[in-house]
This record gives structure tokens, C-alpha cells and sequence, in this order.
């Protein structure tokens, strides 16, 4: 083969040629494409070239969220001010960014997501990448939270911390997608409160204390 | 109950947590009441003050949740100190001043929808937490270059928020004001049109400016320079008024020369609004002035502005006039058309209510029938609150099936009352100065 020679990019190339006609394809059609050999075909590539990037449209769907979650990130670094932040606003900024990413997909999403049935956190496959790497961001966050005692430390619940923050990125995603006010100003008031909300929950709050309390009552009966 | 706002930690989301909100609120009200009638069983000296002042904190307390247009109402209603009875005022007072805080990076993130820059990139200096509240937005403090700025970013979502969150507070305004419903919505209506207004930043950079240049030759008044470079529908920038807040002002004991010519300034930039812009700023709430050193007034907020139409000015302020020289037939027309009287009404309550208004605007004339007019007569207010006490309380007003008054009226007796009472609290004495056919 003739490609040997560049592998690397071309192999960069193909991947991103097949995410791009991807998208084009749902934005253009409304829809999936009916089948691999097709859309193989349309990109004028083999079938089974297509499989060396990826194994189906799910992994390419996939794909496509990770891309938006890693710009995100690129974004956020790029504003500087993000080491600075505190726990809250970090999650904040990334919600922030992260919907400006999505505002650019806007209409590839919501030929793929609008029907009510499917939300990230049930479509656990597509979003399977995402999540992983959302995970390990939101570890970060929240360790750095922990540290400063911005987070409480609880027995049990504690550790569940990071998926009760993806569960709100699936929350923000649904609100992002049915908001239809002038330059989605209600979904920024939606983050900044439902955010709020997450991380005084998170933080110590009047529960501990009473959880304390009714321990120490029980325990000293 | 501590008096100072919660940060913004949980502030109701939807509707729905809105609206059980202030259901609590309604019952904690109730709660009060009960309290109140079974501590005057033991002791029947007690009076309303204390209930009053229960009852303002726990509404005051719900209303800073809230935020936003709910905010904005109790501002109101702590402007029209005639209608609220004085507990309820100073809970009130305390929202014109302070509002919980916005996120930083939602700041940013306004800026970087607006200039694609972030506060840092745009500004030498940007404050990272706001240093003052306004009711629907916080200001940053800034610094470019030699210039030091003032930069207003609005809440996002206020805009559509206005009228849901009127519709929530109006159960309460009709309990706390004392209106007949249909009063109160002839009220509201007008009330939502000059918030939705508020809510327009780029309208009021342009009044401002047009404002502040109309009034640049009046002595001893302040105001900033505004930069559209810097200003957006969400964001307005504008130079820092250096100073200290009339309350805090008042503190430091300042000589009855110093309150004087604040008071005149005062009165001479709503004299030359009123009476030659027939546009006038119509929010005059302490937070909304500064006062600088030399005695100098600093005016910082264009949020409101009301256009005084020219037929409602003419007959409003005939009615002023000293010496009501007009005959009954025209007086009635006046009345018509300021729709006091309407041809729903009977003859006998045609008289009735035409006495009030009557009694009512001769008593907030006051000041224009004299040169000079001391506002530090406590007795002038007195006098006010008792007339409105009166109203608010009289059967007649209440079983009257439409609105009095019209609704322009609203926000000039606003602009009035609260230029009064400015004074008032500065115990200013000024030369009341006014168009020549009003004299």
C-alpha cells in the first residue's frame, strides 16, 4: 500500500474524515446512515478500512462526545484563570465551556438526542468514553474539594460524589437541549443553581450535624 | 433570624420550588399572626409594630432567595413608604443595598458571549467577587489604564423571569399593600413593563447618557462616563464613582450647609427631569446615589426611567398648583382624566373620592406652594403616612371595583415620594424651585 509510508496521518486523517461525514450525514439526513457499506462507500473507502478506526456508528457517536469533552478541556486551560478557582467554580467554568462546545454540535445533538427517551446517563454505551473521562476530571475536582474542605468527607456516600456529578451533566445536557430562551440564558441559570445546590449538599452542611448527633443519642442509650 | 443574606447557596429552581417558597413564607406569616394574637392575650398593650417586624423579616428573608424581579418588588415597595407600614420599610431598605452573589466563571462566561474575551483580558484589573449588588445584576470593580470602572452584569435570566416571578409576589403585595385586586394589577402591569425595560441594558446606556448630558449644568451633581465599547445587552461599563452611601454619609454628622446643597441638588435634577425632560429617573432609592467629597452627588443608576406623558403632566401638576383657581367643571375633567373618577362611579362616591385625591395631592404640593420648604419636618410625613394609612385602610377604596388613579401617576408619585423622603432623611432644607406657571 501506498499509505505505509505516513501511516500516522493518514491514519488521523481517516478518523477524522469518518467523524466528519458522520456528522454531515445525521445533519443532512436527520438520521443514522442506514449501514456501514453504505456510508463506507460514500466516504469512498473500504468496509473494512472503516473498521481499523472504529467497530460501528455507536463507537463513532461516542467518539464525538469525547471530542467535545477533550476541546472543553483545551478551551478551559486556555482562559488561564481555571488553576485559580475553587472546587464549585471549576465545575462551574467547565459546565460553562462545555456548553459553548456542545452549542457548536447543536444540531447534530438534537437529531441524535432530542427524543426524551434518550439521556446520557441511560445511554451508558455511547457515552461510556465520555463518562470515563469526565470521571477522572471530576475525581480531580472533587479530591481538590476534599482537600479544602470545600467537599465533605462522608463514609459511603463520599465516593459516589463523582457519579452524582455526572448524573448533573446529564441533567444540564436534557435542559441545554429543550431550552429555547434567547441565547440559552436558562440553561446558564439552571448550572449556576442546580451547581450551587450540588456542592452545598456536598459541603458540610446541618445533616451532618444531625446525623451526629442522632448517632451519639443512639449510641449513648 | 439573622439579618444578613444568605450567599447565594439555594436559591429555588424552578417554579415550582419558587412558588413553595413563598407558600412558606405564608405560612410562617400565618404563624406570626397567631403569635401575635396570643401574646396580646397575656399582654394587651402589645402592639402591631412587633408583628409587623416579624412578619417583614420572615417575607424579607424569602424574597432574597428569590432574586431577581421578587427583589426588585420589595424595592418598590420600600420606596412607597406610604403604603407599607414602618417595620415592614426598614426590612425593605435592607434589599436596595444588598443581593446574593454571581459565580465567577459565569461572569466570565458573559463576557466571553459579549467580547469573546474573558474580564481579565478586557479590564488591567477585574475584582474577582462583586463588590455591590444591584437587584437584577452585581458590579465588578475594574481598572483600564488611569481609569477605574464600574462594570454591571446582569443575572442571566431575569428578563424572562419577570413575569412569573410577578405573578408569584402578588398574593403577598396584595396582603402587604392593602389593594383591591384590581388595583394592584393596573399596578403590576406597569410595574412589569418598567422592569422588562430594566432588564435592557443597552436602552439604559443611551438614557443614561442622554439624561446625564441634559443635566450636566446643574451644580454639585456627578455622573460617570459610560463606554459602549465595554457595554453590552448584559454588561455596562462605566467610570467608578469614588464616595459613600447616603446612610453611611449621614453617619459622619455632615453640617446643615452640606445637607443643604445635597438636598438641592437633588430637587434641582428632578425639577429640570420632571419639568423640562418630561423623562424622569424614577427610581430615587439611597442605593442609587453617591455622595462624594465637597458635598458632591454622584448619580449611578438609570434602570428606571419613566416618559411623563403631556397630557397626564398637565393635569397632574395642575392639580399642584397652589390656588386652585380652575372651576369645578374643568377641576372634574382633571380628575377624568388622571382616571381618580370614572363614569362607573356614583355621584356620592364621585365626591368621596374626589375629596381624597384632592386632600392627597394638596398635601404632596406642600412643597411647591412655598420658596423655600423645610423636609425635615417630620410632621410633613407624618401627615403622609397617615393619609395613606388611611386609605389603605378605608372600605370604600377597597370595595371599589376598578383601579384609581392613572398609571402613569404611579411611578411620578413613586419618583415624588421618594424624593421626599430622600430628603427627609437628609433633613435638607432647599429653595423648591419650579416652573414658572405653577408659582
Amino acid at each position: 500500500m501506498d499509505t505505509t509510508t505516513d501511516k500516522k496521518l493518514t491514519k488521523k486523517n481517516y478518523r477524522k474524515l469518518i467523524l466528519e461525514g458522520f456528522k454531515k450525514h445525521v445533519l443532512e439526513h436527520g438520521e443514522m446512515p442506514k449501514s456501514v457499506f453504505k456510508f463506507a462507500k460514500d466516504l469512498k473507502m473500504k468496509e473494512e478500512d472503516f473498521y481499523i478506526y472504529f467497530t460501528s456508528f455507536e463507537s463513532i457517536k461516542s467518539a464525538v462526545l469525547a471530542d467535545i469533552f477533550d476541546e472543553t478541556l483545551i478551551q478551559i486551560a486556555e482562559q488561564g484563570v481555571f488553576e485559580e478557582y475553587s472546587a464549585r467554580e471549576k465545575f462551574l467554568s467547565f459546565l460553562f465551556t462545555w456548553i459553548e462546545e456542545l452549542k457548536k454540535n447543536r444540531s447534530y445533538l438534537l437529531s441524535l438526542y432530542e427524543s426524551k427517551s434518550k439521556s446520557l446517563v441511560t445511554l451508558s454505551k455511547e457515552s461510556a468514553q465520555f463518562k470515563e473521562k469526565f470521571k477522572a476530571f471530576a475525581n480531580e475536582i472533587i479530591l481538590e474539594g476534599k482537600e479544602t474542605e470545600e467537599i465533605a468527607t462522608r463514609p459511603v456516600i463520599s465516593d459516589r460524589y463523582d457519579e452524582a456529578l455526572w448524573i448533573q451533566v446529564g441533567f444540564v445536557f436534557r435542559y441545554w437541549l429543550d431550552d429555547s430562551s434567547p441565547s440559552f440564558e436558562k440553561t446558564d441559570a439552571a448550572i449556576e443553581k442546580s451547581v450551587n445546590l450540588g456542592f452545598d449538599l456536598m459541603g458540610k452542611s446541618a445533616l451532618d450535624s444531625f446525623i451526629d448527633f442522632a448517632k451519639f443519642m443512639y449510641q449513648s442509650k | 433570624m439573622t439579618d444578613h443574606l444568605n450567599e447565594q447557596q439555594a436559591i429555588p429552581v424552578s417554579k415550582v420550588q419558587r412558588a413553595a417558597k413563598f407558600i412558606s413564607t405564608g405560612a410562617k406569616v400565618g404563624g406570626n399572626y397567631v403569635k401575635h394574637y396570643a401574646k396580646k392575650m397575656v399582654n394587651p398593650s402589645m402592639d402591631k409594630e412587633e408583628l409587623h417586624k416579624n412578619n417583614a423579616s420572615d417575607i424579607y428573608s424569602s424574597l432574597s432567595q428569590l432574586k431577581g424581579s421578587a427583589l426588585k418588588v420589595a424595592q418598590m415597595m420600600s420606596m412607597d413608604k406610604n403604603l407599607l407600614p414602618r417595620a415592614y420599610q426598614d426590612k425593605f431598605t435592607m434589599a436596595q443595598y444588598s443581593a446574593p452573589p454571581l459565580s465567577f466563571p459565569l461572569v466570565v462566561k458573559t463576557f466571553q458571549k459579549y467580547f469573546s474575551k474573558s474580564p481579565d483580558q478586557v479590564f488591567d484589573t477585574f475584582t474577582r467577587s462583586a463588590v455591590n449588588a444591584a437587584s437584577i445584576g452585581q458590579v465588578h470593580k475594574a481598572t483600564l489604564g488611569e481609569k477605574t470602572l464600574a462594570v454591571k452584569i446582569q443575572y442571566p435570566g431575569i428578563a424572562d423571569s419577570v413575569s412569573s416571578d410577578l405573578k408569584l409576589v402578588r398574593p403577598f403585595a396584595l396582603r402587604l399593600l392593602n389593594m383591591n385586586e384590581r388595583e394592584l394589577d393596573h399596578y403590576m402591569e406597569e410595574v412589569e413593563e418598567k422592569l422588562l425595560e430594566e432588564t435592557d441594558y443597552i436602552l439604559e446606556v443611551r438614557r443614561s447618557r442622554e439624561i446625564s448630558g441634559e443635566c450636566s449644568h446643574i451644580p454639585n451633581l456627578k455622573f460617570p462616563i459610560y463606554y459602549d465599547e465595554l457595554s453590552a445587552e448584559r454588561i455596562i461599563t462605566m467610570d467608578w464613582i469614588d464616595g459613600v452611601h447616603m446612610k453611611e454619609w449621614l453617619v459622619t454628622n455632615p453640617s446643615q450647609e452640606s445637607r443643604n446643597q445635597i438636598g438641592q441638588a437633588l430637587w434641582d435634577f428632578y425639577d429640570h427631569q420632571v419639568h423640562n425632560l418630561k423623562t424622569v429617573h424614577a427610581d430615587p432609592h439611597p442605593g442609587n446615589f453617591i455622595i462624594q467629597e465637597n458635598d458632591q452627588l454622584g448619580i449611578i443608576d438609570f434602570g428606571c426611567v419613566k416618559v411623563i406623558p403631556e397630557d397626564f403632566y398637565q393635569g397632574y401638576f395642575a392639580l399642584i398648583k397652589k390656588d386652585l383657581l380652575i372651576n369645578s367643571d374643568e377641576l372634574d375633567q382633571v380628575f377624568f382624566d388622571l382616571e381618580f373618577i370614572s363614569d362607573k362611579d356614583s355621584p356620592e362616591e364621585q365626591e368621596y373620592f374626589k375629596s381624597v385625591f384632592r386632600e392627597m395631592i394638596s398635601l404632596l404640593g406642600k412643597p411647591f406652594h412655598s420658596d423655600k420648604f423645610d423636609f425635615s419636618d417630620d410632621s410633613f410625613f407624618q401627615r403622609i403616612f397617615e393619609l395613606g394609612d388611611r386609605i389603605s385602610n378605608d372600605k370604600k377604596f377597597k370595595k371599589s371595583n376598578q383601579a384609581r388613579g392613572s398609571k402613569h401617576g404611579l411611578y411620578v408619585n413613586r419618583t415624588y415620594f421618594g424624593l421626599y423622603n430622600l430628603l427627609n432623611q437628609l433633613q435638607a432644607e432647599v429653595v423648591t424651585t419650579k416652573p414658572d406657571w405653577l408659582k
